[in-house]
């Protein structure tokens, strides 16, 4: 486990079954009940899971979700990538090639970046349009 | 004029690994819409007429025959370990039982060319061996003269497709079925129709077949072409569409996807999936835009509902079948 400035990176185990999920998410829980938690997980030594393991990163993402963060995947194995399609995780996921390309992912959203500062019905929001359109 | 058939079951030739490891069986024995490669042969030959057929079965495999559907007449089954001198063994006995000619065909390469205009070709050639090719190359089919081929050595028989002074041009659907990628084609070329082959069981509406004893749920939905394959079960709100097959003895759960997809029989796939551009066998389950098998082991995904071996014999119920296996001296088993 490692920090990139606000983003966490994990490297997940080998084989992510029932037992090793839980024991991962344990180690997990604390970081996902801070506020914006923002989590990268590795899955480039991940070998093969099950149903067990892909709930656990459902619930991981769901924790996340409920305090405005984001868990996002890195080194998909053709395995899993085959499992996570199988099981329609693949698009509930952000997937990246690399831990590197899902850490700057999340500094290029960053939401400090993209403040509204203009009004929803101003220009640029396009009303002009609508108002033509109409 | 009397004819024959020699269909070979080939585990001598250089088999891609991701079959042995995926299939139960070889390629030519996987049920695809309600029948397998071997079947088909057998009601091809059937067809023209012939009036024996020898199955060579490589005694180096252990495996699971496919069960016919239908009587194709007199059907003996070989289990042989060397080829060659069975196959010799097997021109001679045809020759001296009064048996002209005969075709000797790799169940491997599908091919839907004219049995009878193959064997026209044949006599007017006046050669022993004709082989055949299409535009991709030689294919494992041949016309044979028992007793000139008797007197030739194997090797040579089999060679005659580079040698051989005229050879018979196949215009018809062909498929080399050496992979499991292979075997999917042939079952969306089935499907869509663009073979003669048909898929087994009753067309319930334009291009939905099912068979004996499939059940399907109410609110499932069916997009044509599909096959659903005997005893196999499709639960509610799943999804069968692209030119998917699932064969005997699937089930395939709520709310589950099955696209562009070949089930194999005896495969059980679970709840809420999306099974995309895939060949599934048991817990197994090759990807073909990735190119990957994945064995999964959790029984709430993908698992296997039927026995992995039995005794070949039992599921070859008709026709007159003979187990020898070469070499031996006791006959192995006896169906008559």
């Amino acid at each position: 486990m490692y920090t990139r400035g606000p983003v966490l990176v994990m490297e997940l185990p080998e084989t992510l079954n029932h037992l090793e999920a839980a024991s991962f998410f344990k180690e997990l829980q604390p970081i996902l009940k801070d506020d914006r938690p923002w989590v990268v997980l590795d899955c480039s030594s991940m070998k093969s899971m099950d149903s067990a393991g892909v709930e656990m990163l459902l619930q991981c993402l769901h924790e996340a979700m409920k305090r405005n963060g984001d868990v996002k995947l890195a080194a998909v194995g053709s395995a899993c990538a085959v499992l996570f399609e199988l099981m329609r995780v693949d698009r509930l996921f952000e997937i990246f090639d690399t831990a590197e390309a899902a850490v700057r992912s999340f500094q290029i959203f960053a939401p400090a970046a993209s403040v509204q500062t203009q009004p929803w019905y101003s220009a640029a929001h396009g009303l002009t349009d609508l108002k033509v359109a109409s | 004029m009397a004819r024959a058939a020699i269909v070979v079951i080939d585990a001598w030739r250089d088999a891609p690994g991701i079959s042995d490891s995926f299939l139960p069986g070889p390629l030519e024995c996987v049920e695809l819409a309600g029948r397998s490669l071997l079947e088909r042969w057998l009601e091809r030959f059937a067809a023209v007429e012939v009036e024996a057929t020898t199955i060579l079965v490589s005694a180096a495999n252990q495996y699971r025959l496919p069960a016919m559907r239908a009587n194709h007449g007199v059907v003996t089954i070989e289990v042989v370990r060397d080829l060659d001198i069975s196959l010799k063994a097997t021109i001679a006995s045809y020759a001296h039982d009064g048996i002209q000619h005969a075709f000797i065909s790799w169940a491997s390469d599908y091919v839907e060319t004219d049995l009878l205009d193959l064997l026209c070709f044949h006599r007017e050639s006046k050669q022993g061996v004709t082989p055949t090719y299409n535009g991709d190359g030689p294919l494992s089919l041949w016309a044979v003269d028992c007793e000139k081929a008797r007197q030739s050595s194997v090797g040579k028989l089999l060679d005659a497709r580079h040698t051989a002074k005229s050879r018979y041009f196949v215009r018809e659907y062909v498929n080399r079925v050496t992979l499991p990628e292979r075997l999917r084609t042939l079952g969306a070329d089935i499907l869509s129709r663009r073979c003669e082959t048909a898929p087994a069981g009753m067309q319930v509406r334009p291009g939905v077949w099912l068979d004996a004893g499939a059940k399907v749920h109410r609110r499932t939905r069916i997009v044509a072409p599909a096959y659903i394959g005997c005893g196999s079960c499709i639960e509610a709100d799943a999804l069968i569409t692209r030119l998917s097959t699932v064969d005997r003895n699937c089930r395939v759960q709520s709310g589950t996807v099955i696209e562009d997809s070949s089930i194999l029989e005896n495969t059980s796939v679970g709840i809420c999936l999306d099974v995309c551009h895939s060949v599934a066998s048991g817990n197994k389950l090759l990807n073909l835009k990735r190119g990957v098998v994945v064995e999964i082991s959790d029984p709430r995904i993908l698992w296997c509902t039927g026995p992995a071996s039995e005794n070949a014999s039992a599921s070859v119920p008709h026709g007159t079948h003979m187990w020898r296996v070469a070499g031996d001296e006791q006959t192995a088993v006896g169906n008559n």
